[in-house]
């Protein structure tokens, strides 16, 4: 039995090895916050129609809020409205409706970045980041735990229930050139 | 009057200057003449900004429109309250207010630490007083709040009348004390760093101040986001502008620092990430000042912009410098003991926590920089607008949520499977239980499932802890339930009002996700006697009300609300038309219970046919995000609560610092 497991755990079945057991509830748990991360298909309720979807995807510019035409209640935001239910009753798509503002207001009027092209930048950057960031931390630890094991082995060897407390300074020296070198070894 | 203000903030930078040196060079010859000196310049300091503000104020109380200022913010008419907020309605009043609350948490450290902390106060107060001197440069010379007019007008031009809302008047003062609160923490890390005393005296002394900082913050968020439901009449209460996400992401970072920093506390681990965040949490706080003053990005709210961009941009990098710099220098003395016992354990959820809130923290700033970004590479400037931060935010939240039920309930050092099996059973039977109840009862919002799963999730976790907590509790001493709970509680103040920020947190998902996904609007324009439906709601015309007051006039349409044909109320939605000339603005009436608010805007109105445009929204749940915000502030007060065995750990880290010298 390994040296981690703790009095009272069951050597056998679900808990025969509770290190590795431990490792695989963590890799789920890390697992299921970073699959919570990925992107869940924008659908709320409250834009599913056309209408919605336009007056979602384009901004005000009444010049008094930095909201969408979907939220703005003033009077330019309910002139586009109409506006947007005109040219969607005429057959135009919602494509069509938004890419008509955009080539008479600009790019500006997008609520958001399109997903391509350098604005997929704006969209990829921060999971990207978090993720990067996460794998250095999986990297970080388990470096720290190895560490960690290493004197939990050396001390554990000398007996002592309390670690480097007690420890000499030489025998402190020791232990330090042993971890030394055992991370080199890694 | 104006001149005597003038005197005194110029009086003022000259002793902001004077404690800036003399603590500085006192610091480095070692002279204790020098520190005292400095000490009490940064009185002198705060007395000096005190009375400018006094002299601001009485001449907008004593409406001198002769006074720039004075005219271009207050009018004859004004309330007395909003005379008062005034002093923050324009760009150089709130540099003056702000300065006067930099200078008083100064004063407040330097009277509480002079004694107690001698090797770091000396840079403490360099620190202090080099920021408060680098806004005073700004009131005496670029943004002067005492400028006077060749012809001084009738009246003055008034307030925004958007600002006009008790809300905003608590709103400004909150954030500022926030953002201005974190150059504490900020200061006591510079003089870690410089001196070189870099164990967790720093941070044990500035955690009162961190939490405060981090409290106020997010309240001022909260606020501002009641002021804006309120007020801006589109039903919402945030809508991710610049200057909200300004506010915001010191307020991640901080939430960041005050979960990592508890590792620092145990196992000595992260003390140079720690130091960052707390360098970060201050640079993003100017930042958000320079994005609010600059005008860089557009935004909502344009009440104070002017041309001091460059020299908030020039602070900001001098503040990078300064700190990364000084960071790197003393990198080998924060080398720490890196050790981890276990791969589940409460250090690993903490570094994940961290990850998660930095990100958070590093996508909104991403997405509020990247139109700059957009123009600088393409030339074409964008919109990163509210559908980008959603689709974005709400996964990271989600993430955040999965551990903030996970991370209580596994131990330090290393939790065995059994026992985390054995405590995350009950909630997360919770989640599911309350996951398949939503199903049965016909809710199919992905987002809202997930959201209010996790909520339960959560809720589940945090209240099996004060459960668990009282019952070994119970079983050691003997005590009776009720008085293992609160010895439970008293002894662990900071753990357990810990947990009530979680509640509140998931209180505000909750609120959240309620109005986002299941919102109902719907719009009519209305003669007298007519109806139009919003849900289960009928809401018919009764009259036409118009009101005079002293500072507007009021128009607005009285609406009888009927559910199920029978009346339960009425709403009054409006227009206020200022007499000092500005635009209206629109007073919204709000029907409001625990299970939805009937919000109700008139939009327009036409005189000739005496009809009105009226726009209704039902928000599910949105009072929860008041109630959550509430109990945030609950748990963060009993957080802060002075705890005995937290002095006792300062005491002996002050100690073991002071320690070297006496050999």
């Amino acid at each position: 039995m390994r040296s981690d497991a703790v009095p009272g755990d069951r050597p056998r079945g679900l808990y025969a090895r509770p290190g590795r057991r431990a490792a695989g509830i963590a890799r789920v748990l890390a697992i299921g916050s970073v699959l919570a991360l990925a992107p869940v298909p924008p659908a709320p309720a409250a834009e599913t129609t056309p209408q919605e979807r336009a007056e979602h995807a384009l901004m005000c510019f009444c010049g008094c809020s930095d909201l969408t035409i979907r939220t703005c209640s003033c009077g330019t935001a309910a002139r586009v409205k109409e506006d947007i239910a005109r040219r969607l009753a005429s057959g135009a798509t919602v494509d069509q409706v938004i890419e008509a503002y955009v080539a008479q207001h600009g790019e500006q009027i997008r609520s958001a970045p399109t997903k391509q092209g350098f604005n997929l930048l704006a969209w990829v950057v921060p999971f990207a980041a978090i993720l990067a960031a996460g794998g250095l931390i999986v990297a970080l630890i388990r470096r720290w735990q190895a560490r960690g094991a290493v004197e939990g082995a050396v001390v554990g060897a000398g007996g002592s229930a309390s670690p480097l407390a007690n420890l000499s300074s030489a025998d402190r020296k020791m232990l330090e050139r042993v971890e030394r070198e055992f991370r080199r070894d890694l | 009057m104006a001149d005597f203000g003038t005197l005194c903030l110029l009086m003022a930078l000259a002793t902001a200057g004077w404690a800036m040196v003399a603590s500085y060079n006192g610091w480095r010859i070692q002279s204790g003449e020098l520190i005292l000196s400095a000490e009490r310049a940064v009185l002198a300091t705060w007395g000096l900004v005190a009375l400018a503000i006094v002299a601001l104020e009485h001449l907008i109380f004593t409406d001198r429109f002769d006074l720039e200022y004075v005219a271009s913010y207050s009018n004859r008419a004004l309330p007395a309250m909003y005379k008062v907020a005034a002093l923050w309605a324009g760009q150089s009043g709130s540099i003056l207010f702000w300065v006067f609350i930099l200078c008083t948490y100064s004063v407040i450290v330097v009277l509480l630490h002079r004694r107690r902390n001698r090797a770091l106060m000396p840079v403490v107060v360099t620190t202090l007083s080099g920021v408060t001197v680098f806004f005073l440069l700004l009131l005496c010379f670029l943004a002067r709040p005492f400028v006077g007019l060749s012809h001084a007008p009738p009246d003055g031009m008034g307030m925004n009348p958007q600002l006009q809302n008790p809300f905003m008047a608590i709103h400004p003062p909150c954030l500022y004390l926030g953002y201005v609160g974190l150059t504490v923490p900020f200061a006591f890390a510079i003089a870690a760093l410089a001196t070189g005393k870099t164990s967790d005296t720093w941070f044990r002394t500035t955690r009162r101040f961190t939490i405060v900082s981090w409290f106020v913050l997010g309240t001022g968020i909260l606020l501002g986001g009641w002021w804006a439901y309120v007020e801006l009449g589109w039903g919402g209460y945030w809508a991710w502008d610049p200057v909200e996400n300004a506010s915001f992401i010191p307020w991640l970072t901080t939430t960041a620092f005050l979960h990592s920093v508890m590792i620092e506390e145990r196992k000595k681990m992260l003390r140079v990430w720690n130091m960052s965040l707390v360098i970060m949490s201050f640079l993003l706080s100017i930042l958000g000042t320079f994005i609010t003053r600059s005008g860089v990005i557009s935004s909502v709210h344009s009440f104070t912009r002017s041309d001091i961009g460059p020299m908030f941009a020039g602070f900001l990098g001098l503040c990078v410098v300064v700190s990364v710099g000084l960071l790197l220098h003393r990198l080998p003395l924060l080398q720490s003991e890196h050790r981890l016992d276990s791969f589940v354990s409460r250090e690993s959820t903490f570094l994940f926590n961290n990850l998660l809130l930095v990100g958070a923290a590093f996508a909104v700033l991403w997405g509020t920089l990247f139109p700059i970004i957009s123009e600088a590479v393409r030339g074409v400037k964008i919109t990163v607008g509210p559908p980008f931060f959603n689709e974005i935010f709400v996964p990271i939240t989600f993430a955040i949520m999965t551990l903030s039920a996970i991370c209580p309930i596994i131990a330090w050092r290393r939790a065995t499977p059994h026992k985390l099996l054995e405590k995350i059973r009950i909630p997360f039977g919770a989640m599911v239980a309350a996951t398949a109840l939503m199903v049965a009862f016909g809710m199919r919002d992905l987002y809202a499932l997930v959201s209010f799963a996790l909520s339960a999730f959560v809720i589940a976790t945090t209240v099996m802890e004060f459960y668990w907590g009282t019952r070994a509790r119970r079983r050691a001493t003997q005590e009776r339930w009720l008085a293992a709970f609160w010895n439970l509680l008293d002894r662990n103040k900071r753990r357990y009002g810990g947990f009530v920020v979680h509640l509140g947190i998931v209180l505000i998902v909750i609120g959240v996700t309620g109005s986002s996904a299941f919102k109902k609007e719907a719009s009519a324009t209305l003669g007298r006697g007519e109806a139009f439906s919003v849900g289960r709601f009928e809401l018919r015309l009764e009259e036409i009300v118009s009101r005079d007051t002293p500072n507007h006039e009021f128009l607005g349409a009285r609406l009888a609300v009927l559910d199920g044909g029978h009346q339960v109320g009425t709403l009054l939605p409006g227009q206020n038309f200022y007499k000092a000339g500005q635009d209206p603005s629109s007073e919204v009436d709000i029907r409001s219970t625990l299970r939805e608010d009937l919000y109700l805007i008139m939009t327009g109105f036409d005189p000739q046919q005496g009809r009105a445009t009226l726009k209704a929204y039902i928000n599910p749940l949105v009072n929860w995000i008041w109630i959550g915000g509430l109990v945030l502030i609950l748990g963060s007060w009993f957080a802060m609560l002075p705890d005995l065995r937290e002095r006792r750990r300062t005491a002996e880290a002050r100690l073991r610092e002071l320690q070297p010298h006496a050999i």
